[in-house]
């Protein structure tokens, strides 16, 4: 049980590319917390830093009080699970998860009541006795992370768990590592490049790109305050669409409204307070609406605030369809399309190349600066 | 779950060879059958009884009578020692001298007790030739050095110079001129060597005939005995169904080849032999059946663990728990049985280096063997896991020192060795130093090896709480097996062949050879008939450890370990 600080950490590799700029975190203790990014942000770094796999370039590293930045791996108190299980092939599972407890020369009886422990709590005691060789892929990352809790850790680190599974497997061994964490109770990091994973998993959630940390918050605060474009695109899916358009200050009846393709939008009180009090005048900006907020009026034509698109793909996903749609200003959209109730005559205006009319209220509207990229609302 | 029930369910997987591949939990038995058949006599059991039992009786007869010191003591010994060692009627001991030319051994010199007694005693020389070498040996008895006149040669030295200075009575004079100076002397000391090799030769020949003529034919009837085995073990093979392919004719081959280089042994043997050498017979059946030995042991390496065809051989562990441990010891054992007849068989062992070449050799070896498998091992393991300034830079050097021929430092080590005293009597700890140096530059294949295997798991057992040496030690070794074996047998197998270091290090200093450069001085003698057959035993000995070792550990070579590591 300890927490984790990470304090201006920082990774450069040996031919200068850094790969890790100015982390800074605090994980309190037994808090889930998910890195999540694309591939080649820096999350598995920063999570191997922690671990002692890779040299800390600069900054400092606590776990609980202590300054960890040169001590080795085995003295942090720390587990690890790694993507592709790391079992040792030559020993039986039962040895696998005995091997760090063996290298703490305990004696046998305990060795034997927590690998037995572990085992249960995972369900593999009946696999105790083969090779990793015979197990299945979901069964070798149970015993994987069977060795990391035998140990009983006072961080928990996990790098992509699950990217080995297949999907049906992921889902479930997700919901297991939630029970595994009430059950264990202590500090997590998680590395994911899955944003549904870290969305579920994480008690807060730290979005990186590039090395650098885009955005830290629980699961609800970075889908609904999105700071910056690369944020907003990638939590939520299917991802948020983005729209060219216009804020407008001071026409119409709010203090502010958006302009997408002739159509005007007044914002809410509060998104005009905001926008007021950062002094925001009229540019152009991206908008964002998640496909969740948008709805398709079948009858929109006289609608004022209804914008028309053309239908490119129509995904169907049983319980509603995804429609790819391009607007007049070719901005690409994905709506989603509840399919129970709609009529056959609306079924068949779904069909590819139909224009439809789409419309969503101000209150989800995310408001981004072109440029910057940066939350015109959201963040500071 | 109690302690007992995992146990079990332990000791029911360990039980269990293979499992279906995913969901199935039920162990798969491989030969779950077979697994209690009781094994039963079969025909090649008799035939290995009956083989064991005529090939013994001629064996301790010849051990146990007079064929001990004819094995140990004669032979193609005779022609290396004796030119060295002095003329000595000890050498001819139980010899056939039918081959042997006298004219060879003119002018070598003939201890002057041999010399004198030989005349006395042989009733070929006449009473005044007997007259004149009892007048010498009177001369010599009270010459005041007589100490230093050891042989003949010196004494007719010493003779001539008295008898130019005139000192010699008319009688001495006499004697001499008769038995040391021109053609006389020659065909006087010529009838004194065959007179000597004459005697033995019958004596011992006549002595011995019959009992030979008997050995030789219990021989021959086991030599036919164990071609008769060695045509049941190829029906035996060509009707195996689980030896399939390929494999089964390799296995084939390599029984053909072990017939066909006993038959050329038998031909290079008898050649030139016009009475029954049971020497050689000895040494051929020997090499034959040592050779079958190989090839079958060499074909049953390719067969199944539940052959029917190893089941068939008492003793030779087929299946059940711990059976390739057995295997393996069932193996050595037998070939150290086979070893040690053949040091005692083939081998003069009295008055030969060989057994000290051997232990030589085998020392320097094994020290090579462990010193270089743990440099080697731990500089691959270095260079492949851990990133420090200078490593590429450093491989690199390596690389490029490796391209120059390890002979350019002869010179060089030669004279450093010598300086510290490490060589010709020095020469085994010498040759140690010399190939365990510079090994960690062979570190490529090994290398290579510790690449494939995850570095995860590494991560793991350092996070796990190892530290590098346990790493090293408890995760990659037993995954590394394969390579350590390799390893392992490279740096045995160049030291125990090389001859060019061993060579000059040990420069004439012959109880310091190795088996390489000792057998080099026994082909080199012109004698096809004594060393070229010695020279070929001591080569299927050097090749016996090699062979064994190779055999032992062939499984390694191809066995994937670390299957089951990561996803796959």
């Amino acid at each position: 049980m300890a927490s984790v600080t990470l304090n201006h950490i920082k990774k450069v590799y040996d031919n200068k590319v850094t790969a890790v700029h100015d982390f800074c975190l605090e994980i309190k203790d037994k808090e889930f917390v998910v890195f999540v990014g694309p591939s080649g942000c820096g999350k598995s770094t920063t999570l191997r830093m922690v671990a002692g796999l890779e040299d800390i370039s600069g900054g400092e590293l606590y776990i609980g009080d202590r300054l960890v930045n040169d001590v080795e791996p085995k003295d942090r108190d720390i587990a690890m699970v790694f993507q592709n299980y790391a079992l040792y092939p030559h020993i039986t599972v039962y040895e696998n998860l005995a091997f760090p407890l063996r290298l703490r020369k305990m004696n046998n009886e305990e060795i034997h009541r927590r690998v037995c422990e572990a085992a249960e709590i995972l369900g593999i005691t009946e696999y105790l006795g083969r090779k990793p060789k015979a197990l299945s892929g979901g069964q070798r990352q149970r015993v994987a992370i069977g060795r990391a809790i035998v140990r009983d850790p006072a961080v928990f680190l996990m790098d992509e768990p699950l990217s080995n599974l297949d999907a049906k497997l992921r889902n479930q061994m997700r919901a297991e590592i939630i029970l595994l964490r009430k059950r264990v109770d202590t500090t997590f990091i998680y590395v994911t490049h899955d944003q549904t994973e870290a969305m579920t998993l994480g008690d807060r959630i730290v979005i990186m790109k590039d090395g650098w940390v885009q955005q830290v918050g629980t699961p609800q605060e970075v889908f609904d305050t999105p700071v910056n474009l690369f944020v907003a695109g990638f939590i939520g899916s299917p991802q948020m669409n983005f729209l060219k358009a216009r804020l407008l200050k001071g026409e119409g009846d709010a203090d502010y409204c958006v302009d997408v393709l002739g159509v005007k939008i007044p914002l809410d009180a509060d998104q005009c307070a905001v926008l007021a009090q950062k002094g925001a005048q009229s540019q152009e900006i991206t908008l964002g609406v998640r496909p969740e907020h948008t709805t398709v009026l079948f009858d929109g034509a006289q609608d004022p605030a209804a914008i028309p698109c053309t239908i490119s793909v129509n995904e169907m996903m049983g319980s509603e369809l995804h429609l790819h749609m391009r607007s007049a200003n070719n901005d690409n959209l994905i709506v989603r399309v509840p399919t129970v109730n709609l009529t056959p005559e609306q079924r068949a205006s779904l069909s590819d190349g139909s224009t439809l009319y789409i419309t969503f209220p101000a209150k989800v509207m995310h408001l981004f600066d072109p440029t910057s990229e940066k939350s015109l609302i959201y963040g500071d | 779950m109690s302690e007992y029930e995992i146990r079990e369910i332990m000791q029911t997987a360990d039980a269990a060879d293979t499992y279906a591949k995913d969901g199935s939990e039920k162990p798969v038995f491989r030969h779950s059958k077979k697994r209690h058949e009781r094994r039963t006599l079969t025909g090649l059991h008799l035939v290995l009884v009956i083989m064991s039992i005529v090939w013994l009786v001629p064996f301790f007869f010849l051990i146990c009578q007079s064929g001990r010191s004819f094995v140990l003591e004669g032979g193609g010994m005779v022609n290396y020692v004796m030119p060295r060692q002095g003329f000595s009627l000890d050498n001819y001991k139980g010899l056939f001298i039918k081959n042997f030319n006298v004219q060879n051994y003119m002018g070598t010199s003939l201890k002057i007790e041999d010399f004198t007694q030989s005349v006395a005693e042989t009733d070929i020389f006449s009473e005044a030739e007997q007259a004149k070498v009892a007048v010498i040996r009177d001369y010599w008895e009270n010459h005041s050095r007589k100490d230093r006149l050891k042989t003949t040669d010196k004494l007719s030295d010493q003779m001539k110079k008295d008898f130019d200075a005139g000192k010699l009575s008319a009688e001495q004079a006499e004697a001499y001129q008769a038995v040391f100076t021109g053609e006389e002397g020659r065909a006087f000391m010529k009838r004194v060597y065959s007179g000597i090799l004459d005697e033995h030769f019958t004596r011992d020949f006549r002595s011995d005939f019959l009992p030979w003529w008997g050995v030789t034919f219990l021989i021959a009837l086991s030599a036919a005995a164990l071609f008769t085995l060695c045509l049941y073990l190829l029906r035996l093979l060509l009707r195996a169904r689980d030896i399939t392919g390929p494999a089964k004719w390799f296995s084939v081959l390599g029984i053909a080849l072990a017939v066909f280089f006993a038959f050329l042994i038998a031909v290079f043997a008898f050649k030139g032999f016009s009475i029954p050498n049971v020497e050689m017979l000895v040494r051929t059946v020997m090499a034959l059946l040592l050779l079958v030995f190989f090839g079958f042991v060499a074909a049953s390496a390719f067969l199944k663990e539940d052959s029917r065809l190893l089941r068939s051989i008492p003793g030779y562990p087929a299946q059940g728990p711990g059976t390739e441990i057995k295997r393996i010891l069932a193996f050595f054992g037998e070939m150290a049985l086979l070893f040690v007849i053949l040091v005692c068989m083939l081998v003069p062992l009295k008055s030969s280096n060989f057994v000290a070449w051997y232990g030589n050799t085998l020392t320097i070896a094994l020290f090579v063997a462990v010193i270089q498998t743990v440099i080697v091992l731990s500089v691959s393991y270095a260079l492949s896991r851990i990133r420090f300034k200078g490593r590429k830079l450093l491989m690199n050097i390596v690389l490029v020192l490796g391209m120059f021929p390890g002979f350019l430092t002869m010179i060089v080590l030669y004279f450093l060795l010598k300086q510290v005293g490490l060589t010709q009597s020095g020469a085994v700890p010498g040759l140690i130093l010399i190939y365990c140096a510079s090994s960690g530059m062979g570190y490529y294949i090994s290398k290579g090896f510790f690449d494939t295997i995850p570095k995860s798991l590494d991560e793991s057992a350092r996070i796990d709480g190892a530290t590098r040496l346990q790493v090293f030690m408890k995760i990659i070794m037993p995954l590394a097996k394969p390579i350590v074996i390799y390893t392992i047998l490279m740096a045995f197998m160049a030291p125990w062949g090389d001859f060019v270091f061993a060579s000059y290090v040990a420069f004439q200093s012959e109880p310091n050879y190795n088996v390489a450069v000792g057998l080099y001085q026994w082909i080199k003698q012109n004698d096809k008939q004594n060393y070229f057959t010695l020279f070929c035993a001591g080569g299927v000995l050097v090749a016996v450890p090699i062979t064994a070792l190779f055999l032992a550990l062939q499984k390694y070579y191809v066995e994937g370990v670390t299957g089951g590591a990561v996803k796959g």
